[in-house]
């Protein structure tokens, strides 16, 4: 055989077979391709045992050429098996035939309350504003309910307030805490400026349960007491909590209003979230939403507790959760949160 | 308190829409409760009939409407409204009408003119409704009528809610002062006649100056009664009063217009010829107009001759010595009662008042003369006779203090930056005394004005007529400093968040419960806080436990058709301790029904059980090395008395977990045969607990361990914990951990004996063990077992 002939064998093989290997239908027949080229009395095997009948100069040109044939073979077979492989695999996952719309299975998980999600919202937010969590009785004197924050015996103010009075042992006169300002006066006694509290917590107001009053609600306080602290600065901090809880674009605004504790006192209200401030059915047609009440602390309150009202000053605001909370989460009825109805729990 | 926008007229010339005015009060800080308008404020719009109506020709919604007019006159006008329809008597507005400020101009709607509209109830002004629709009115009205002639002048009636603080606005004198402030207007008092009187008034004795700082009042003598003039009717009415007779209705027709409350009592009633104010003696017996007999004590104010009261001071009347349709000569109370003893004596009675509600909040006390001056003049018109002078007891004028600050301070307050011409206009507008001539500015509030009395009074004031937009957001602060949170409510979330992740619900309930559920859950009355008002039968106590809420949510939700529950709250309970209330954050579950309830995989039933529970308890309290669960000795009554763990925190029980007593679900009315649950509250566990601990990391073992079973043969009554309790405490060279696997009573195992089969995991840290070394271990393993419990190798 000459060095021509075998150059053209080599060639011949490699078109033959490569055609072959890519038509193989399956596995079977590429096994037989590869006995029928490469196997003991396989086709290049055969033609490669000529090799040793050349002339050391034709083996440094013929030798590679077989070795490099061989390679290719070898490859190519390998490439197909594995194809071959997936598409069977495929055609075996593609056969299963199971309906993903059918109910999932009710891994359990349990859920927080509504009112315990907005508040952990509010109290989120007010974290990063830099405020500390803090707390007072539940079961409270009527000094630190009323009397240091400027709520006097005799006044209307306080009796608007419909207390629960409770019956101890205490010679004090004991209140169920009618807001979460006690925590106000039970701080700032202990504590002098700078101070930046939040205290979130239940109230108790003797009111009727019905759709939008419950004897049992929830509020959040926020005080801040430092040197020149204004209204300004209770606008920019209140911006920033509403802004957080309902949104970037959230605007708020402060009317005149009265709290015994505050002075001066603003209502605050957002640009209703719903309507974008054009009027709607939450808003009643007046664009705004009445939030919380605030305003600069009462001097008289600051003095009460020991902090003197010419060298510091503070603001002080209150809101219900509940109000949040229903606002938010479309419920209409405040008792709603109280009932404990699995179909609304599991919502949240 | 209601402010009728005509009367107001009376003191302000205003030229506002009651919306504007509306308006104006939300900015001033006096919440709009309501505006109801009366009335008709339109010109020029008649009765017409429908007689023909067409679609437009360009519109699909829009309609051509034929209206006869009367007298033989007809129109053709452009509607939309959804309910129009021939033969309706409709009020039409023609070009040159007057709608409120609108006159209404010949109008092209979609090419076609029309020269007038048919008016809703809106448009009118009558309503504010926003319905769509026109007003169609009674058939019988002829053709032609004024549609203003069916309905009266137009006015509007303000229903303010008037914060306590702010006792001058319950007059429509007090809110035009406020207007005049706002917007720039003199306010213009009625003109009083300022008669002097002839003859002496009745003498006037204050036995308490302290209570009753100023009367004044005087006689009219020889009146006679009669109705009241219909202005004066109307306006009372609009107030809610019935009006009675001219009077009795002139003393509240003043007080509604300048804030004084006022009573006229018989002076035939009044015996010799001084009016006593007094305290009450102790159990004085007193009957009020309403017939109510009161009993009194040393504090209520009375007012009376030298033998009787008349009057509980500024609050009521005595039947004794009312007006009647006879009175002949009256005697007109005009004072200023202290407003805390007011307070005080109309709460302890339960007697309240529009004169009582005025006095206090604080009146004016600088307007008894004025206002009996006014009064004076109304009823001489009313029902004529002759007024005698003016007695004013008034020994010490009462004047507000002198407020000194700086402009500065006032900006300071708000954070803003208002120029000072404008506070000077301010302020100079509310002042009775004014004074910023000097760097340190002074100002003193009229006497109807009590509640300015520092600057930052003065601050609110300056910001409310600037108007609250002008407090800008402040410049941001940094705030550097950092608190944990209280350790309770860090527990509380922890705990509620592993509790919702292993399938529980939190729940909210009202704290309240009655003695029933204090006694079913074993607390004694005298050691629960009692609720001294409570609102409700059942809702005397605050809770000492949550369950019994909890149970009731089992209930609430059973009826439902919701049985697979797990249900938990977190909140504080209260007792008493020696007398005091004690606070506790409590935790407390409720588990019942089944666990993955999806009957479409007809799965192996997944109900809870005791170990379920235990699990979950693991779960939740794991993580705390001073916890442990102990069988209860004694179970509380409402669990099962079997089968009930104390969870005991440093030696102290903390709570139970287990199985609800079956009488306790009975009572509770739940269907669910097993209900577990759990209760315990949190304060040792806050002693073991930091925010800022971790727990220290155990290295995973590097070297597979050596695996062996063991099965003893141990007396029925030798408990697990016994078991565990042996392992642990053998002193092994090498690391060990166990595995129960298998517990076996019956065939095999003689009478009254138990198998229990164990998984032994022997390991060293730094090696593989040899099996002479397991084999050691597990030899000295099984001699504890035998020397402590008599354990036999089965």
């Amino acid at each position: 055989m000459t060095l021509q002939e075998f150059q053209n064998m080599c060639s011949e093989l490699e078109q033959e077979y490569t055609a072959k290997i890519s038509a193989a239908a399956d596995l079977a027949a590429v096994e037989e391709l590869r006995v029928a080229s490469l196997g003991r009395k396989g086709a290049l095997t055969e033609l490669l045992k000529n090799l040793k009948d050349f002339s050391i100069e034709d083996k440094k040109t013929a030798g590679p050429l077989g070795n490099a044939l061989k390679a290719a073979l070898t490859q190519a077979l390998e490439t197909k098996t594995a194809d071959l492989a997936a598409k069977a695999m495929n055609e075996e996952l593609n056969r299963v035939n199971l309906d993903l719309t059918l109910p999932a299975r009710p891994v359990p998980c349990g859920r927080r309350h509504p009112l315990s999600i907005a508040q952990k919202r509010m109290t989120d937010i007010l974290s990063k504003l830099g405020f500390t969590w803090a707390e007072g009785p539940w079961v409270e004197d009527e000094k630190h309910n009323f009397d240091m924050l400027n709520i006097p015996k005799h006044h209307p103010a306080r009796d608007a307030q419909d207390t629960f009075f409770a019956e101890t042992g205490s010679p004090l006169s004991l209140v169920l805490r009618t807001h979460t300002s006690n925590v106000q006066s039970r701080f700032m006694e202990k504590h002098q400026p700078p101070i930046r509290i939040m205290a979130p917590g239940r109230v108790f107001r003797n009111d009727s349960l019905d759709a939008t009053h419950s004897p049992v609600f929830h509020q959040i306080e926020g005080l801040y007491v430092d040197k020149n602290v204004s209204m300004a600065d209770l606008k920019r901090d209140l911006t920033a909590f509403m802004k957080g809880l309902l949104g970037d674009k959230t605007e708020i605004r402060f009317r005149p209003s009265f709290f015994p504790f505050t002075e001066p006192s603003a209502e605050v209200d957002v640009k209703c979230v719903f309507c974008g401030g054009k009027g709607c059915n939450i808003c009643k047609g007046t664009g705004w939403i009445e939030m919380l009440g605030s305003g600069v602390v009462n001097p008289q309150v600051l003095k009460n507790c020991g902090i003197d009202p010419e060298v510091y000053s503070g603001y002080a605001f209150g809101m219900g959760v509940e109000r949040l909370a229903m606002m938010m989460m479309n419920i209409n009825d405040i008792r709603t949160f109280y009932e404990n109805d699995l179909r609304i729990l599991n919502q949240f | 308190m209601k402010i009728l926008y005509s009367w107001l007229k009376d003191f302000i010339d205003l030229d506002l829409t009651p919306e504007e005015l509306a308006q104006k009060f939300t900015e001033l800080g006096i919440e709009v409760a309501s505006v109801e308008k009366k009335g008709a404020d339109f010109e020029g719009v008649h009765v017409a009939q429908i007689t023909h109506i067409e679609d437009h020709p360009n519109s699909d919604h829009l309609h051509l409407v034929d209206l006869d007019l009367g007298e033989g006159k007809t129109q053709r006008v452009v509607c939309g409204a959804p309910n129009v329809a021939v033969g309706q008597k409709v009020p039409l507005a023609r070009v040159g009408a007057r709608l409120g400020k609108m006159v209404l101009t010949p109008a092209k709607i979609r090419g076609v003119a029309s020269e007038g509209m048919i008016c809703s109830s809106d448009e009118l002004g009558l309503t504010n409704t926003r319905a769509r629709g026109i007003l169609v009115l009674d058939e019988n009205i002829p053709l032609g009528t004024d549609v203003r002639s069916l309905y009266g002048k137009a006015d509007a009636l303000f229903d303010l809610e008037i914060t306590s603080n702010r006792p001058d606005l319950l007059s429509h004198l007090g809110v035009a002062r406020e207007l005049s402030a706002l917007l720039n207007l003199p306010v213009k008092m009625p003109a009083v006649q300022n008669i002097a009187g002839e003859g002496e008034s009745l003498k006037v004795d204050v036995r308490d100056g302290a209570a009753c700082p100023r009367y004044s009042g005087r006689l009219i003598r020889g009146v006679k009664n009669a109705e009241s003039p219909e202005l004066i009717k109307e306006r009372l009415a609009a107030m809610g009063l019935n009006p009675k007779n001219a009077l009795v209705d002139i003393t509240n027709y003043v007080m509604f217009e300048l804030g004084q409350p006022m009573h006229a009592f018989d002076r035939k009633e009044i015996e010799g010829d001084t009016i006593v104010v007094r305290r009450a003696e102790k159990d004085e017996k007193f009957t009020l107009l309403d017939e109510r007999e009161l009993t009194l004590d040393e504090n209520a104010l009375m007012i009376g001759d030298e033998t009787k009261a008349t009057a509980l001071a500024g609050i009521m009347g005595g039947k004794n010595s009312g007006i009647q349709e006879n009175t002949t000569d009256i005697f007109i109370e005009s004072a200023y009662f202290d407003a805390p003893l007011t307070n005080k004596t109309s709460k302890k009675y339960g007697v309240s008042s529009d004169s009582s509600q005025r006095f206090e909040r604080g009146a004016d006390i600088g307007m008894t003369v004025f206002a009996l001056q006014r009064a004076t003049d109304l009823f001489l018109q009313a029902c004529g006779g002759t007024a005698s002078q003016i007695c004013d007891v008034y020994p010490n004028a009462y004047a507000n203090p002198v407020v000194r600050f700086t402009p500065a301070q006032i900006n300071g307050i708000l954070g803003t930056a208002i120029e000072e011409e404008k506070l000077k206009d301010i302020f100079s507008r509310l002042a009775l005394n004014f004074d910023a001539s000097s760097a340190e500015w002074t100002f003193q509030a009229p006497t109807h004005r009590r509640d300015l009395n520092h600057r930052w009074d003065l601050a609110e004031e300056a910001a409310r007529f600037a108007g609250f937009d002008c407090i800008p957001t402040g410049a941001s602060r940094a705030f550097v400093s950092f608190n944990d949170n209280p350790k309770g409510v860090d527990l509380l979330e922890i705990f509620s968040d592993k509790l919702a992740g292993l399938g529980f619900f939190e729940c909210k309930n009202i704290d309240f419960l009655g003695e029933k559920e204090l006694h079913s859950f074993g607390f004694e009355v005298k050691n629960a806080v009692k609720i001294k008002n409570a609102m409700a039968k059942g809702w005397d106590y605050l809770r000492p436990t949550l369950l019994p809420a909890l149970l009731k949510n089992v209930e609430f939700n059973e009826r439902r058709g919701n049985h697979d529950l797990a249900l938990f709250e977190n909140t504080r309970t209260f007792t008493l301790t020696k007398g005091f209330p004690t606070e506790t954050y409590t935790i407390a579950g409720v588990l019942c029904g089944q666990l993955t309830a999806q009957p479409f995989f007809q799965g192996k039933e997944a109900k809870p059980d005791f170990f379920f529970l235990k699990g979950v308890m693991q779960n939740v309290l794991g993580e705390f090395e001073n916890v442990n669960f102990v069988p209860s000795e004694k179970a509380p009554v409402y669990m099962h008395p079997k089968i009930c763990m104390d969870i005991v925190a440093n030696g102290k029980k903390i709570g139970v977990f287990g199985a609800v007593h079956p009488l306790t679900l009975k009572e509770s009315g739940i269907k669910s045969a097993e209900v577990w649950a759990f209760e315990f509250g949190i304060k040792q566990l806050e002693k073991s607990f930091s925010a800022q601990s971790f727990k220290p990391a155990q290295a995973a073992a590097q070297f597979p361990p050596s695996l062996r079973d063991l099965s003893v043969i141990l007396d029925k009554a030798v408990s697990y914990a016994q078991i565990k309790d042996v392992l642990q405490k053998v002193q092994l060279p090498v690391n060990l951990s166990f595995n129960l696997i298998d517990l076996y009573e019956g065939e095999h195992v003689p009478q009254g004996k138990k198998s229990v089969t164990f998984t032994l995991a022997f390991s060293a840290p730094d090696r593989t063990l040899k099996d002479q070394e397991t084999d050691q271990a597990f030899q000295a393993l099984l001699e504890a077992l035998r020397h402590s419990l008599g354990a036999e190798l089965r």
